[in-house]
């Protein structure tokens, strides 16, 4: 007892106490509800066997019953579309801008970490806000691209089914933008200044050292920033409560919407773990890219 | 001169570009200002000419928000002392030590980072449910951010004491400190700013959380206030004005930190999140 008293307070044990208590509290609170959930995909449960873990297994059926579903695919669609065109908004400006403050000039530092401030707003507070930005009649950016002449009459961005995706696509490029600046500012700020010194030298213009130093350089922190990207934009759920909640008709719906939409609105449990354990699957993916991106700090 | 010259100009283009930017932001204090048919008016009037400085009042009386806000600040606190009690400890293992074991931590911990909330909350929700602890519905809220947020913290804080030279611990052991004395005494107070910027970029989270909260709590008594924000935007809502003021007064702290401490937030994030 005194043994591993003293080992605790002043050897090995120290430092696997501090370890251990953590992990534990993870595995409990995230690695059993991962494991489940796989259950529960497998499982029949409605409102009655909530309560309990005796639920009748069926197998495969949650499965097929949620790809014959006809809102199934529109829905897989939404979320591709929603996750293509995020990551490609937020990270064409972000780079722009990241770009753009890489050219030094006295407060430039300053100035790029205020745009971060989008990034601590609470998500729905970001809804809230676009939302109204976004309204059909009296919306500020209906009226900006009035003026511009871009459009002739007012879109109707949350309860059109043609914009009510890009309304939501909209205010999450503005959320994720500076998120994807500020790393890739760091990512630049990484590359030597030697090389471009050389390459000036050399004769190459402006273009020529963009592609052939700076992209390829940049490449493993790019590969990074896509994958936080996908990690960030498939964890985005603030923003559909805040702007439209999935309407109108599904046409604004994405998977991790659905999937609380199914378990906390129609309360069928097993259809939303089931979405939940596929989805879950593409997030760990990505994470792996992403942990392989970033190996050299990993691995030291 | 003329290095002058392009400096101002640059400034100034940065200017523009952090007012286009942050145009949203604007638009939120404003609209909270104006009167109901300003806040309508076509063209829309960029600087609101009446301004209604008592809608701050009004909106905090009529929505509550004293409680909301208390709410959010429990779940806030809860969530962030039990993070930084737990994931102080582990960040530091991990840190100091480099082997296989580690490694696998380290990799258990990146991956639990990026499971969405919206998709673990069906299985927890249902697990908490069945062990009685939605009958403390902030409680298991906080849980469940601790879970969410834990492995954040500890990738950021593990960063900060990278930095702290293992020496200075070393001597501290060979004046005869113990282990404990060495990390409470020496390790702690030196990685202590690294330590409270991360915990205030989880504390920024947990106050906006919504989903968790949404789910979990039902008794209005104890929603925080994203939920109430939630609650407050109906579908066909035209009290704009209100829902402005809300939001102003819920994230205006916030970003009154965030911009104090902002070099040492970005810098914090980067150190973590790449490199």
């Amino acid at each position: 007892m005194k043994r591993i008293l003293a080992s605790v307070t002043d050897g090995k044990g120290f430092d696997i106490g501090l370890v251990l208590l953590p992990l534990a509290f993870l595995f409990v609170m995230s690695g059993l509800p991962l494991v489940y959930n796989v259950v529960m995909s497998f499982q029949e449960v409605d409102m009655f066997s909530l309560g309990t873990f005796a639920r009748p297994f069926v197998g495969f059926k949650n499965y097929v019953d949620l790809f014959a579903q006809p809102e199934t695919r529109p829905i897989l669609v939404n979320t591709a579309l929603f996750v293509s065109a995020s990551i490609a908004g937020q990270f064409l400006i972000g780079f722009g801008l990241a770009l753009f403050f890489w050219m030094n000039f006295p407060g430039a530092s300053w100035m790029r970490g205020l745009f971060l401030v989008s990034w601590v707003m609470p998500g729905l507070v970001v809804g809230a806000v676009w939302n109204w930005i976004l309204s059909g009649d009296f919306g500020v950016l209906n009226f900006f691209l009035r003026e511009i002449g871009v459009i002739e009459g007012n879109i109707f961005w949350r309860s059109d089914p043609h914009y009510s995706l890009w309304a939501v696509i909209i205010a999450n490029i503005w959320l994720g933008t500076s998120f994807n600046m500020i790393l890739l500012s760091v990512g630049l700020s990484g590359i030597p200044k030697d090389l471009f010194e050389a390459a000036e030298l050399d004769g190459a213009n402006a273009l020529q050292r963009f592609f052939t130093i700076t992209l390829p350089m940049m490449r493993s922190t790019i590969g990074a920033i896509i994958a936080l990207g996908l990690i960030f934009t498939l964890q985005q759920f603030d923003l559909f409560a805040g702007i439209t909640s999935g309407g109108p008709n599904n046409s604004s719906n994405v998977t991790q919407y659905w999937a609380w939409d199914l378990s906390f609105r129609q309360y069928d449990f097993a259809k939303g773990a089931t979405i939940s354990v596929i989805m879950i699957v593409f997030v760990m993916l990505a994470s792996i890219v992403y942990v392989r991106s970033t190996r050299h700090e990993v691995r030291g | 001169m003329s290095d002058t010259f392009r400096n101002r100009l640059m400034f100034a283009v940065a200017l523009v570009l952090a007012a286009i930017y942050l145009f949203p932001l604007y638009w939120m204090y404003t609209t909270a200002l104006k009167t109901g048919s300003a806040m309508f008016a076509t063209p829309p009037k960029f600087l609101p000419s009446d301004p209604q400085w008592n809608i701050y009042a009004d909106v905090w009386q009529s929505r509550n928000m004293g409680r909301y806000l208390w709410n959010s600040l429990v779940i806030a606190f809860g969530a962030v002392s039990l993070i930084a009690v737990l994931g102080v400890g582990c960040a530091y293992v991990l840190a100091r030590y480099r082997n296989v074991w580690v490694e696998i931590g380290l990799f258990l911990i990146l991956m639990l980072q990026v499971l969405p909330a919206s998709l673990m909350v069906t299985p927890i929700f249902v697990g908490f449910s069945q062990f009685g602890l939605l009958d403390t519905p902030r409680f298991a809220v906080i849980l469940a951010i601790a879970a969410k947020s834990m492995p954040f913290f500890v990738v950021l804080v593990r960063a900060t004491f990278m930095s702290v030279p293992m020496e200075l611990e070393e001597a501290a052991l060979v004046d005869g400190n113990s282990r404990i004395g060495a990390f409470f005494n020496i390790v702690l107070p030196l990685a202590r700013n690294g330590i409270l910027v991360s915990a205030i970029l989880i504390f920024m989270q947990a106050f906006g959380e919504f989903v968790y909260s949404k789910s979990m709590i039902q008794a209005v008594e104890l929603q925080p206030a994203s939920v109430g924000l939630n609650s407050f935007m109906g579908p066909n809502t035209n009290e704009w004005n209100n829902i402005m003021a809300y939001a102003t007064i819920y994230v205006t702290p916030i970003l009154a930190a965030f911009v104090l401490l902002q070099r040492r937030i970005v810098s914090g994030l980067t150190s973590g999140a790449l490199k």
